[in-house]
């Protein structure tokens, strides 16, 4: 028997068509292919781009006969499943809030520090201080807790901001924007799209 | 279903009438859940006779039911067709010389 109308049998089989009926789907299909194959054509001849996809091709004619439900629609999203991610979302955009206070509040006083000892040694009585820069880390070196509560706020918003993307992502029903992620099953094999 | 007035037809002799008309692209693979919805629906009538020195066939034909649908399709695609006429002369009379 060809090896499309096998495959076809097969999900005939997986859907539950009664014998009966996939037995006559399977004689008229095997019948045309043969036809067109005597005639000096191909599978492709009769069945079209179908013929790269007898899944598919099997069970739309399965549904259409009626002998098998329709595949049935994505489960609508629970309204409540948005919550995670923009309650993560926000968690984590608090935490890069605190942690940008925190270095500012370090770099602030690292410059007061810093024109202090100019006015001490003679200096200009001006600096430029950058949050972030090395003269910051170096202050949190003397102001453990401060350096302590910036990683900890990093680490925290980089964490809520991640299981936002994440929940996020799976309440959008996998997709990303506009785009979706699928599965097929072809003859050449599973792709995604 | 225009197709079936020519007298019953199994599903790849249907799609090669359909390619003689060049519309290949609507028999091919989509044909078989078609004549399945028709089948369903109760608009074509079913017999199982032997082919020319092939296997038996299932042979289609339209039922008194898919005799009335196709007349009311054919009315439908015709007042499609002559309102889309209607406004492609209007384009042609408005870009003509």
């Amino acid at each position: 028997m060809n090896e499309f109308v096998d495959e076809c049998r097969r999900e005939w089989r997986r859907l539950g068509v009664p014998d009966p009926i996939a037995n006559e789907m399977t004689a008229d299909l095997t019948a045309d292919i043969e036809e067109a194959e005597s005639e000096g054509g191909t599978a492709e001849d009769v069945l079209g781009n179908s013929a790269f996809d007898p899944r598919r091709f099997a069970g739309s004619w399965a549904v259409a006969r009626g002998v098998t439900a329709p595949p049935a629609p994505p489960t609508p999203t629970s309204p409540t499943r948005w919550w995670p991610a923009l309650a993560f979302g926000l968690m984590g955009c608090a935490a890069l809030l605190a942690l940008a206070a925190a270095v500012l509040v370090g770099g602030h006083q690292t410059s007061a520090s810093a024109v202090s000892v100019r006015r001490f040694v003679g200096g200009p009585t001006s600096i430029h201080v950058v949050p972030g820069s090395p003269i910051v880390l170096q202050h949190f070196q003397h102001f453990p807790g401060i350096a302590l509560f910036a990683v900890l706020m990093l680490l925290l918003g980089i964490a809520g901001i991640g299981i936002a993307v994440f929940y996020g992502f799976r309440w959008n029903g996998g997709r990303i924007g506009p785009w979706e992620i699928r599965r097929h099953h072809g003859r050449s094999g599973a792709h995604w799209t | 279903m225009a197709v079936m007035t020519e007298g019953p037809a199994y599903g790849y002799e249907m799609t090669k009438r359909l390619r003689a008309r060049g519309l290949s692209t609507v028999g091919e693979g989509s044909i078989y859940p078609l004549l399945g919805r028709l089948e369903r629906d109760g608009l074509v009538e079913t017999r199982r006779a032997a082919s020319n020195g092939g296997p038996p066939r299932k042979y289609y034909s339209l039922s008194p039911a898919g005799e009335r649908a196709l007349e009311t399709g054919r009315r439908e695609w015709q007042l499609a067709r002559d309102a889309v006429d209607g406004a492609l002369d209007l384009v042609k009379a408005e870009v003509g010389p």
